[in-house]
């Protein structure tokens, strides 16, 4: 929990998202119970956790489309009950269900909404051109938005939640449907917008993915904060690597020379995985093989520092 | 009525000026941006086209007809009897039919062009988006509303031709075509405020366009089976004098009279209080429209039978009916059977106590009624969401 307020603002009011306390249910359903959330500026955040963990539950009431039966949610000091209007100035939200005006066109839609958020008139034009710009979609931009293929209505989507210029983005699975160019820029896109002192959240069940975006990760499981620490505490608890070499008989050998345990994995190659401590251990261990003269042909962490994160937290809970 | 002035001169906000714009636009430009958004996606879909063709070719078709009908019934009746009189130029009662088809047709399309408009977004998942802007519940409910108003107002529009025709060959004031044009425009206010209000509670598409539908059903059919069975809880009895049969003949001197005298008694008479009911009937669209119409030609006592438009005795059978029973006609006078006094005079009555107002204000506060729970349903962040709906 030590990536939270840092910074806060010049003012009183923290900026980002703090969440307290969060419930909310549906009939006998509790999507949500109790979940504390922060995204704080300048930062990406992950929202992990598996189908049906209640992460778009938890989206609407940031969003302010949704009021949480109990709990506080303050989007830069504000709270969506008591002044939506001030939070939705403030909130850029792409659903994870495409809502497309299908018969409208993709620059159509962006001066609709820049309309609705009551832009002042002169600024429109410039200001949707440039989102297609920044979505990649000029050439696109008079068709009628149900021609887009669902990646390009992705893109649309998140040049829709930009249009405001928010400071808080919120984004449903905003990578599915994405070819890896898309992909690439969506991660470039995210950093920037970070870079620029927004806060971030991203939900994904892509983990390898947020490894490369998400500053830090809230970790939901059946409507509960499970876990909320940065991608850095997440290495700090250690992680697998997986080790393969010339010679597996001789990698074999070394490591139980070594006294490290390990494990065969299942692959195309023979493999083994190794738990190790730290970044530190690694770089030991590594050399520790070079030095015995074992042909190490890979060394990398076994899966992202989310993904472990997410795997130990399943195993945990069983 | 503009909504929540932003005065925050961006003592934060990480993004400078952008973060902090003051929105300088006002309610109605709210609402008039979602009527906009909603009329792109209208106009640019075929089925609107293909309506409003069918649509024109339908009432084309029964202008045609009832010209034909018309001509054909005068072509039959000798000349000078009722039908042909001057007071009753086929143009009125060919108005007035076209009129009442457009109404009928009217009421039909609307809920199609109504009914889905606030859950037909809501399943397209396009709802949303809008509630995340800085629009007001109101402002889309109002947005969409016109919208289905001003589509379903280019049927009427197209309809325009005929009616016109009608009111020329009729010879009417231009005041006719005026007033109706105005009363179906406001009748299909009422059926696409329902329509939408409807559609902003319901949870699904197909129920609430089958809710408008029943809704426009109970407001024409129902309304009339209403009134009927309501007026045989009106029954009252009054008394009468009634001829009881021959006496004897009366003479003072003796001598027979020539005239049999019949004496009259009193009796009981069943009598309806219509007008305990006939508010049941004003909420009936077509009464509505009829009753509003100026008719020109007021005959002023006829004790033949009257050729009035359709609508036009409409408008006076509900008149009747309001008014409720008058004394029970009886040929006595005097306590003395007097057969000379003969039939009932019909009676015209005088558009003095107009029955329209009453029958729209009963609809406006339903539509309204309507619109109040759809946009109750519309706040966000909401509370409740319909059954069975996720709301993005």
């Amino acid at each position: 929990m030590s990536m939270m307020y840092s910074q806060a603002a010049p003012g009183d009011d923290p900026l980002g998202i703090v969440a307290q306390g969060l419930s909310r249910r549906f009939g006998a359903v509790h999507a949500v119970q109790h979940i504390d959330f922060h995204a704080p500026p300048g930062k990406v955040t992950a929202l992990i956790g598996p189908n049906g963990a209640g992460k778009t539950t938890l989206l609407l009431m940031l969003a302010s489309l949704l009021r949480p039966d109990a709990g506080t949610i303050l989007i830069d000091g504000r709270d969506p009950s008591r002044d939506p209007a001030a939070v939705r100035l403030r909130i850029g939200w792409m659903p994870d269900s495409l809502g497309v005006w299908g018969s409208l066109t993709a620059r159509e839609i962006l001066v609709q909404i820049a309309r609705f958020y009551r832009m002042p008139e002169a600024g429109i034009r410039e200001r949707a051109e440039e989102l297609l710009h920044l979505v990649h979609l000029e050439a696109l931009a008079d068709q009628p938005a149900r021609v887009l293929s669902r990646g390009q209505q992705q893109r649309l989507s998140l040049a829709r939640a930009l249009v405001h210029d928010p400071s808080v983005l919120l984004l449903d699975e905003p990578a599915s449907g994405l070819d890896p160019a898309s992909r690439v820029d969506l991660r470039n896109l995210l950093r920037s917008l970070a870079g620029a002192g927004k806060a971030v959240v991203v939900s994904s069940h892509v983990l390898s993915e947020l490894d490369e975006i998400a500053d830090g990760a809230a970790f939901v499981s059946a409507g509960r904060t499970v876990k909320q620490q940065s991608v850095l505490e997440a290495v700090q608890h250690g992680r697998r690597y997986s080790v393969s070499a010339l010679d597996h008989a001789a990698l074999v050998a070394a490591l139980t020379g070594f006294g490290v345990e390990f494990r065969p994995e299942a692959g195309p190659r023979q493999t083994v995985s190794v738990f190790v401590t730290d970044d530190g251990a690694a770089a030991a261990l590594l050399a520790g093989l070079v030095q015995a003269g074992v042909g190490v042909v890979s060394f990398a962490p076994a899966a992202g520092a989310l993904e472990e994160a997410y795997m130990t937290m399943e195993t945990e809970r069983r | 009525m503009t909504e929540i002035m932003e005065v925050d001169p961006g003592s934060q906000g990480p993004q400078g000026p952008s973060a902090v714009r003051i929105p300088a636009r006002g309610y109605f430009d709210g609402i008039r941006d979602v009527v906009v958004l909603e009329l792109k996606q209208r106009l640019r879909s075929r089925g609107w086209y293909i309506m409003l063709g069918i649509w024109f070719v339908v009432i084309g078709g029964v202008t045609w007809l009832t010209w034909g009908a018309w001509n054909a019934a005068m072509n039959t009746v000798p000349a000078g009897s009722y039908g042909s009189t001057a007071q009753h130029s086929p143009g009125s009662v060919i108005f007035e039919v076209v009129l009442a088809f457009v109404l009928l047709f009217a009421l039909l399309v609307a809920p199609a062009l109504s009914a889905n408009g606030v859950n037909g977004d809501r399943s397209s998942g396009t709802l949303a988006l809008l509630q995340v802007t800085l629009l007001t519940p109101g402002q889309i409910l109002w947005g969409k509303f016109l919208a289905a108003w001003v589509a379903a107002l280019a049927f009427l529009v197209t309809s325009a031709p005929f009616l016109i025709i009608g009111v020329a060959a009729g010879g009417l004031s231009p005041g006719h075509i005026v007033v109706s044009l105005l009363m179906l425009a406001l009748e299909i206010a009422v059926v696409c405020a329902i329509g939408t209000g409807v559609s902003a509670v319901a949870a699904r598409p197909l129920f609430s366009i089958v809710v408008t539908y029943l809704a426009v059903a109970g407001l024409t059919v129902l309304s009339v089976i209403a009134f009927g069975f309501g007026m045989q809880l009106t029954r009252d009895t009054a008394t009468a004098m009634e001829p009881s049969g021959y006496s004897a003949p009366a003479t003072s001197d003796g001598s027979p009279s020539d005239v049999p005298e019949i004496s009259c008694v009193p009796t009981q008479q069943p009598v309806f209080h219509t007008e305990r009911v006939a508010w049941f009937l004003a909420v009936n669209p077509f009464v509505v429209v009829a009753d509003a119409i100026p008719y020109s030609e007021v005959p002023s006592s006829r004790s033949d039978i009257v050729v009035n438009g359709p609508l036009e005795s409409i408008s006076q059978g509900t008149r009747h009916a309001m008014a409720g029973p008058e004394a029970p006609y009886s040929p006595c006078v005097n306590g003395v059977y007097q057969p000379q006094q003969s039939g009932p005079q019909y009676e015209y009555l005088k558009q003095t106590t107009p029955v329209w107002p009453l029958g729209l204000g009963i609809q406006a506060v339903l539509a309204g009624l309507l619109l109040w729970l759809g946009w109750r349903s519309l706040r966000t962040p909401a509370r409740r969401l319909p059954r069975g709906t996720r709301i993005a």
